[in-house]
């Protein structure tokens, strides 16, 4: 599995003088097992590398490649399938819905895969223990602490057994002990599973701890810092 | 299939998010949908009511007649000349609940004036038991069957050519060989029709003296008059002519038709008002979870997907609102066929009258299957009208990035 981010612009045009760079000239190559953390102030273009490589934006130029496949040529729904079917989602405020259980949004993207009943019940239990959630999935997102629901959306995005999770913020509304817990789950899952991390985030705990730092500074990648971690 | 059985369940349980919300809108829904269907219900046993009430006292369903007898273009003119017999009806099945009638256009006069009137020769018993006219005696008494050149007139005719009971009259006329025809007739009963206009053009009087006085052979008449209300459609004669009374008094039935469909048409906007508060309110609903479905979306839920979620939770909404209504509707259909209502309390005490006549119906509300299924459908179409433009919003602007 490789993603590849190629010489990729992404430019915001509000009028033909006003325009802004989100990404310049950005080139990432993720390999299996990375850790890697996108840092950079607000505005500066992280969370637009991360829809890059999400698919959730197109870029301007350059070229995204998953694997060898271009997915700047697909098409929203072709996109849209691609995440569901290689990527993990963690968001900075959880993003559960919050009708259904804990065990039941971490079958959601299992149901829309397909997956029979068997399957998804034995998914949803491999991920809730491996977030520490035993024994809580009928509880709902409303009776469970900021930290817990984060395991939850965490439960969610690995549950799918995907090859990347792109995690936005993730550890920026926790307090610093389930922070900590959370950075170490991360780090647990990568490495019993080599699962891909990419993180886009300025919690300095986080960022001491990947592997890679890319700084980002006006869109570009301006600075790149590898941990021996 | 197993999908599609997720999606239900997801929809189902997002129903539930703002649990209130959602009972409002079912029961407003409901209510509305209840209410159509009581009202439309309340119409079609109204205008029943009203026309079975209007038809029994003297005009009938229908009227079986010469083929030439009435204009084809206006039913309102007749031609007296064409008779008929009932040896020239295929239908004898239809003599039973209908009677014979000789009509003659002829001047009446009592003491000081003279007027035109149409003189109806009725047999008398089968009259009785089949038409109420004899209920609209209000001096005198009705004809009597064995009795002979009796003669009935309406109140207003009475008072203008001042006739009184056991007063003879003068009738003339022509009769069908040409000839003058005229006779003394006695004054036996008066008729009230609470004013209305027949009671100044009406008279009656024994079937075999209106025959005599037209000089017609004892078998032949103008119309057989059918008063078999269960009746659904008109027959098809070959030799003679069924004429509905809906083409006989066309005023009547345009009135008729005029009221279903202005109930309809205000059903119609019942619905429609409803939709847009719904509407509203589901862009509401959708719009708070504009960030949820764009969440959805990154995850992998495709655009289609949350559409159909979308349409399933306001689909089962609607079905849940349109079942409450169905029910309500059926219990206030239910209970005014038991407690009729008296027709008057919608005029303020006044009697209706109707093509010359007055009636005073108490309408027994009956439930018409076919709004069970029409009205559902009409709201479940306004319904779907109503969610395109929220979905399409939320879908447009639920494709956004992190």
């Amino acid at each position: 599995m490789q993603f590849e981010l190629s010489h990729v612009d992404k430019v915001y045009v509000s009028s033909e003088e006003n325009k802004v760079f989100g990404a310049k000239d950005v080139n990432i190559s993720i390999l299996e097992g990375d850790f890697l953390a996108l840092v950079g102030p607000s505005g500066s273009g992280k969370t637009t590398i991360l829809n890059l490589i999400a698919g959730l934006l197109l870029p301007t130029s350059g070229f995204l490649k998953h694997g060898g496949k271009d997915i700047t040529s697909m098409t929203l729904e072709e996109r849209t399938q691609h995440r569901l079917d290689y990527m993990g989602f963690v968001f900075q405020d959880y993003q559960l819905l919050p009708i259904l259980t804990a065990a039941e949004n971490v079958e959601f993207p299992l149901q829309l895969k397909g997956f029979d009943k068997k399957e998804i019940k034995q998914r949803v239990e491999w991920a809730l223990a491996q977030v520490g959630l035993e024994g809580m999935g009928k509880r709902f997102p409303k009776q469970l602490s900021g930290g817990q629901q984060q395991r939850v959306s965490i439960a969610r995005a690995i549950a799918g057994r995907p090859q990347l999770i792109l995690a936005d913020e993730p550890t920026a509304n926790l307090d610093s002990k389930t922070a900590q817990e959370i950075i170490e789950l991360f780090l647990k899952l990568n490495k019993d599973f080599k699962l891909t991390f990419i993180f886009s985030t300025h919690d300095q705990r986080l960022i001491d701890q990947v592997r890679t730092v890319l700084y980002v500074k006006d869109g570009q990648i301006s600075e790149k810092k590898v941990h021996n971690v | 299939m197993r999908n599609l059985g997720y999606l239900i369940k997801f929809s189902y349980r997002n129903l539930f998010r703002v649990p209130k919300r959602t009972l409002i809108m079912i029961l407003s829904l409901g209510l509305g949908c209840g209410f159509i269907i009581w009202d439309l219900n309340f119409s079609n046993s109204g205008s029943k009511e009203m026309m079975k009430e209007f038809l029994t006292q003297y005009a009938g369903l229908y009227h079986v007649t010469n083929k030439d007898y009435y204009d084809q273009k206006n039913k309102k003119i007749f031609n007296p000349f064409k008779t008929m017999s009932d040896e020239e009806l295929e239908r004898k099945d239809l003599i039973e609940k209908s009677t014979r009638r000789v009509v003659a256009p002829v001047f009446i006069s009592g003491e000081k004036k003279t007027l035109g009137v149409l003189l109806t020769g009725l047999e008398v018993e089968k009259e009785r038991k089949l038409s109420t006219l004899y209920k609209t005696i209000s001096a005198g008494t009705f004809l009597e069957p064995l009795g002979i050149r009796q003669v009935i007139l309406g109140k207003k005719l009475a008072q203008r050519i001042e006739a009184k009971i056991g007063d003879e009259v003068a009738v003339v006329g022509q009769a069908i060989d040409g000839s003058v025809a005229n006779d003394l007739f006695t004054v036996v009963g008066l008729l009230d029709f609470g004013g209305g206009d027949l009671e100044e053009s009406l008279a009656f009087t024994q079937f075999a003296s209106a025959q005599e006085l037209m000089a017609l052979p004892p078998d032949r008449f103008h119309q057989r008059v059918s008063f078999d209300m269960n009746q659904e459609e008109v027959p098809k004669l070959n030799t003679l002519s069924a004429s509905y009374w809906a083409d006989l008094i066309p005023e009547i039935g345009v009135s008729v038709n005029f009221i279903d469909n202005i109930t309809w048409f205000a059903c119609i906007v019942i619905v429609v008002v409803v939709s847009m508060g719904l509407s509203n309110t589901l862009m509401i609903t959708f719009f708070e979870r504009e960030q949820e479905f764009n969440s959805l979306n990154i995850i992998g839920a495709k655009s289609k997907w949350i559409t159909q979620s979308l349409m399933i939770e306001v689909f089962i909404m609607g079905t849940c609102a349109i079942l409450l209504g169905v029910l309500i509707g059926s219990a206030a259909t239910t209970y005014f066929y038991y407690n009729p209502i008296n027709i008057e309390l919608f005029t303020g005490g006044k009697p209706i009258i109707m093509g010359g006549m007055t009636i005073r119906p108490m309408v027994r509300i009956y439930a018409v299957s076919q709004y069970y299924w029409q009205v559902p459908l009409l709201i479940y179409f306004f319904l779907s009208l109503t969610m395109i433009y929220p979905i399409l919003r939320v879908i447009r602007r639920s494709q956004n990035a992190i």
